[in-house]
């Protein structure tokens, strides 16, 4: 880096005429790091996406001849629907239960048991698997021919059951993998939230009476809304980008079952030795506007409800 | 001692059903890690092992050179976290202390990059990357790590932490002829301690788990990262699940000794998006 | 002065023009992408000088990984430092041809490269490489050494295109003890998929619960093996002569008897008697070897890991590969890969080395060793004499399907269909196959919405290359 800019003080002691010059120019220096990071890999590479969603490619992947709207006039089909369907419903079984899961894990732990530290430690270690290693955790489990899930199920006489091979199984067992994954992290935020609550609020509504549900509901619940809030964002928006958890699960099968959009993408563009470049960028761009309408929609709507401190 | 009401008793009921399916991988994991062909590739499988078949852990170095991979990981994480560290520390502090022209637009610009799916750009990326031939070699390394420089998340962190410090502050180091660079280094970084933390945290975590990145663009086994690389020992050996899971639990054993022993260390840095 | 500082400028923009046609000269050897010379075949000579390094990129894992590095270690030790080469792994075939895509695109192929079957049309298209019959023609190399009906796949016009490496024929294996215990004769395979339907009924196993314990029939919803009881039934896979009279313009499994397969094996999985492991070959191969299914559909080359893998538990039996009827005539197709030499961005010397490499490899002796150290069968026709006795008489599964690949007559359905975007044609029979399996679509319409689904692809593909 450069040298130290002191802002020096002139024998005249005017700072004030050198200090804001300087203190741009310092501070255009303080941002040239990151904005050059962002213009390199950011928002270049987003013109270029849409650059790349209006032409075709040639055999190798390089961009061809331009053909208009066409990769976007190709998404209006039934089975495009169905990946934006697949991958909303995906965002919904993965999210939901995760979040409420966490939050009842949480308000049990709450209620003044022995053991909570170890408790908690226990619900929060799958977050010390990444989605590469528990996906290949669950990928074992759910083997079709020597899986130990089906094992269980057939030591209690149960059929067994095609996780990754039944079409309206897929998408619900890898769901249940994600909402696994994710239920950690967030029994951690929430755990945080809870201690954050100041110890007076809840003592006086106990002092009120309130135990149990009714102290959840009236105060834990309320004042945990920002995590909750926080939490839904955030796992809507990691939901929308899944993608290893379904290249090593299922590859977007069986029949489409799991075939979301960025699942999409990565298939359109580096799967089976296709290099579409052309029809994933234009994907790509409506996986942008989707992010940004949800983003949109969850801070009008959401936002509003939240408790805040 | 506290007598044991049936409320307290059913807490104890409804956590330990609900903490059987979050262990039961966990378990899993490791059990099978240990597991020879015997208990996993037969039907049906064993729950627990019948024997403790370390060969897994030697075979599994064998068939891939996982010590490689945890090399290229840590290497791939480091950089990123130590350049994002950095990179945000200098944005936070112009964005907090400095005047300049257009903050309200620059920093509007940092907040539209938190927007863009990194999928979105992913295709982009990876032609430029291969273009300036970076998924050669050594080379790799620089492929991996240079769209992670920076971030927007990171910056405005730590912008948040440098705002609670007092305006006079500034105005007293700047008049003292200490600078900014020195006020900077001395002062605010060595008090933000907790948010440079928190945020050093978070990206080595997202660095480490990456990937949809790792898995396009690296070429050679060499460079694999680990993620990937447990990703196909598992599709390369599936006929071999004690294999697989000693290579899972190999890589586990970083992360789960944070989560153990570590947790609240990484509580503030996972949760700092939350507590405004 | 200004006169000066101009002679000085234009000076130094020569000086800056020579530099950067150096560096870019060196850079990639001969840069004339795509002219005739440098897909020519250089003779031995080009190689008297200093060490010749190739890169030879494959996708191999496991124990073939193994021998692809044996084979490596022993070309590099018989040509005393003068050729080197250095394998390296690129994941599988669908990574090795993803990550080839975008070397041609930055200029840095490999100069030797081993791509899968399916990837014939577009290394023939994409115009990087060195056809194989020149380096041929060039060292009057023993074409007739190589088995025809293998060299039928990648020869166009009668000319071989690349050089085939390693070929797997597909089987039917059976379960020995699961024969015995239903009362069935091991020795007597079925012939057609509708003997395998009846005796799945036989083999399947219930317990006292009602719950299956074993399914009469198992495998992989894998494309290739449509692709194979396609050809058995002497039916091309896709147009215009299975695209070797010109471009193929659509896939053809949409073909009656495509459906028929499609049905029969949907009809299983819904009776009960076929068990649906998905379309990782793992997992069907992984339920084979466990026992839990009778009779199941694989390459040769996935033997002996069975056998290994059954030692204990059961007998591994193997039977040709089924028909759809008594009527058909055909074989299946010789797939696996092949090795092909890039010209485009290397050296004489490179191109020769790669050459000395492939020669090497073709010969008996390695693909003997090459044989039985993966399970794959030799392309060369020399090499069956060369086996160990004992080993022949360890694996006599294999000896039937040479011999029976030997035997066969090369035919237009077998060569297998030519496709540039084949891989992705793979997939959408696999689409269909798994939509007829699971029952969400009738196999019909299956199997013809999966086959329209290709010719977007296709058309783009004939667009780009024409």
């Amino acid at each position: 880096m450069s040298p130290p800019l002191v802002v020096e003080r002139s024998p005249s002691g005017a700072t004030t005429t050198s200090g804001p010059r300087r203190e741009r120019a310092l501070s255009w220096l303080l941002l040239l790091p990151s904005v050059a990071v962002f213009a390199l890999f950011i928002f270049w590479p987003l013109g270029r996406t849409l650059y790349l969603s209006t032409h075709g490619n040639d055999i190798f992947g390089a961009p061809g001849a331009y053909v208009g709207l066409d990769h976007y006039a190709d998404m209006l089909s039934a089975s495009f629907a169905g990946i934006l369907a697949t991958t909303a419903l995906f965002t919904l079984i993965s999210v939901l239960p995760a979040v409420l899961g966490a939050l009842l894990v949480v308000l049990l732990l709450e209620s003044r048991i022995r053991g909570v530290r170890v408790l908690r430690t226990a619900f929060a270690l799958p977050f010390a698997f990444s989605v590469a290693t528990a996906s290949v955790v669950f990928a074992v489990i759910y083997n079709p021919a020597i899986g130990i899930a089906n094992g269980l199920l057939g030591a209690v006489g149960v059929d067994r059951v095609d996780w990754l091979t039944d079409p309206s199984i897929a998408l619900p067992a890898v769901g249940a993998a994600t909402v696994w994954m994710n239920l950690g992290y967030n029994v951690l935020v929430l755990s945080a939230g809870v201690a954050a609550i100041p110890q007076e609020v809840v003592e006086a509504a106990r002092l009120d009476g309130a135990t149990g549900w009714r102290l959840a509901t009236g105060i834990t619940i309320p004042l945990l809304s920002p995590q909750l809030f926080f939490l839904v964002v955030v796992s809507t928006i990691h939901a929308l980008q899944s993608f290893g958890q379904i290249h090593i699960l299922t590859k977007g099968g069986p029949d489409d079952a799991t075939s979301t959009l960025v699942y999409s993408i990565y298939e359109r563009a580096f799967a089976y030795g296709s290099s579409d470049f052309g029809a994933a960028s234009a994907q790509a761009v409506v996986l942008l506007l989707i992010m940004l309408a949800c983003t949109a929609v969850q801070f009008g709507i959401l936002e509003r409800r939240v408790h805040y401190r | 001692m506290r007598h044991l009401r049936p409320g307290r008793i059913v807490v104890y009921v409804v956590l330990t059903l609900a903490l059987i399916p979050v262990l039961f991988p966990v378990y899993y994991a490791f059990a099978g890690s240990v597991m020879g062909p015997g208990d996993l590739a037969s039907y049906p499988p064993a729950l627990i092992p019948s024997g403790l078949h370390w060969r897994n852990f030697t075979d599994v170095f064998t068939t891939v050179p996982l010590g490689r991979f945890y090399l290229n990981s840590a290497v791939q994480a480091g950089v990123i976290t130590l350049a994002q560290v950095v990179t945000s520390i200098l944005a936070a502090y112009a964005f907090a202390f400095l005047r300049m022209p257009a903050r309200a637009a620059t920093f509007a610009l940092f907040l539209a990059t938190l927007m863009v799916p990194w999928e979105t750009i992913i295709i982009p990326n990876y032609l430029a990357i291969s273009d300036w031939g970076l998924t050669r070699g050594g080379l790799t390394y620089l492929g991996l790590v240079l769209p992670f420089l920076a971030s927007a998340f990171g910056t405005f962190l730590l912008r948040q932490a440098f705002l609670q410090f007092p305006t006079e502050l500034r105005d007293a180091a700047v008049i003292d002829g200490c600078g900014h660079w020195r006020l900077l280094w001395r002062v605010i970084v060595p008090l933000s301690k907790p948010s440079i933390a928190a945020v050093g945290v978070y990206v080595f975590l997202s660095a480490w788990n990456q990937y949809f990145w790792p898995l396009i663009l690296i070429r050679d086994t060499e460079y694999q990262t680990l993620q990937i690389g447990i990703s196909q020992l598992n599709d390369a050996e599936a006929a071999q699940p004690g294999l697989i899971l000693a290579g899972v639990a190999l890589s586990l054993l970083p992360t789960l000794a944070v989560v153990i022993f570590g947790q609240r260390y990484i509580v503030r840095g996972l949760t700092a998006g939350a507590l405004r | 002065m200004a006169h000066s500082r101009l002679r000085r400028t234009s000076r130094a923009v020569v000086a800056l023009l020579t530099a950067t046609a150096l560096v870019s000269g060196c850079g990639s050897g001969s840069d004339d992408g795509g002219s005739s010379d440098a897909l020519d075949a250089p003779g031995a000579e080009v190689l008297d000088g200093s060490k010749t390094t190739v890169e030879f990129w494959h996708a191999m894992k496991g124990a073939n990984a193994a021998a692809v590095d044996k084979l490596v270690a022993d070309f590099n030790a018989a040509n005393g430092g003068k050729v080197e080469v250095k394998a390296v792994y690129q994941g599988n075939y669908d990574e090795t041809i993803a990550k080839y895509k975008a070397s041609v695109q930055q200029k840095n192929t490999p100069a030797l490269i081993q791509v899968y079957d399916i990837g014939t049309r577009f290394m023939v298209d994409s115009k990087q490489v060195v056809p194989m019959h020149r380096f041929i023609e060039k060292d009057g190399f023993p074409l007739a050494d190589i088995e025809p009906n293998i060299a039928s796949y990648y020869s166009i016009d009668g000319k071989l295109w690349s050089m085939p490496f390693n070929t797997s024929t597909p089987l039917l294996y059976l379960n020995k003890e699961a024969f015995e215990s239903a009362g069935l004769d091991p020795t007597k395979p079925p012939k057609t998929l509708t003997e395998i339907g009846e005796l799945a009924r036989k083999l399947t196993v219930k317990d006292a619960s009602g719950k299956t314990t074993r399914y009469g029939f198992g495998a992989a919803i894998y494309g290739w093996l449509l692709e194979q009881l396609l050809a058995t039934d002497g039916k091309e896979y896709c147009d215009n002569g299975n695209g070797r009279q010109k471009l193929a313009s659509r896939v053809q499994f949409d073909q009656p008897a495509a459906v028929q397969v499609a049905q029969w094996w949907a009809d299983l999985v819904k009776n009960g008697y076929a068990t649906n492991t998905g379309r990782k070959t793992d997992d069907a191969q992984a339920a084979f070897k466990a026992g839990t299914v009778a009779m199941h559909l694989e390459s040769t080359s996935v033997l002996r890991g069975y056998v290994d893998a059954a030692a204990g538990k059961f007998t591994v039996l193997t039977a040709p590969y089924p028909k759809i009827s008594d009527a058909s005539t055909g074989g299946p197709i010789i797939g696996g890969a092949s090795l092909w030499i890039n010209g485009v961005g290397h050296s004489a010397a490179e191109k020769r080395a790669a050459w000395e490499f492939v020669k090497f490899a073709a010969g008996a002796t390695p693909q003997a060793q090459w044989h039985t150290g993966t399970g794959y069968v030799p392309i060369n026709v020399k090499a069956m004499e060369q086996i160990d006795k004992a080993w022949t008489a360890k694996y006599p599964q294999f000896r039937t399907a040479v011999d029976q690949l030997h035997a066969l007559p090369p035919s237009v359905a077998s060569a297998g269909c030519l496709l540039g975007v084949m891989p992705q044609a793979r997939k959408a029979s696999e689409d269909g196959l798994e939509a007829a399996i699971v029952g969400t679509k009738p196999a019909e319409q299956a199997m013809k919405e999966a086959a329209a689904s290709v010719t977007a692809a296709i058309d783009s593909y004939n667009t780009s290359v024409r």
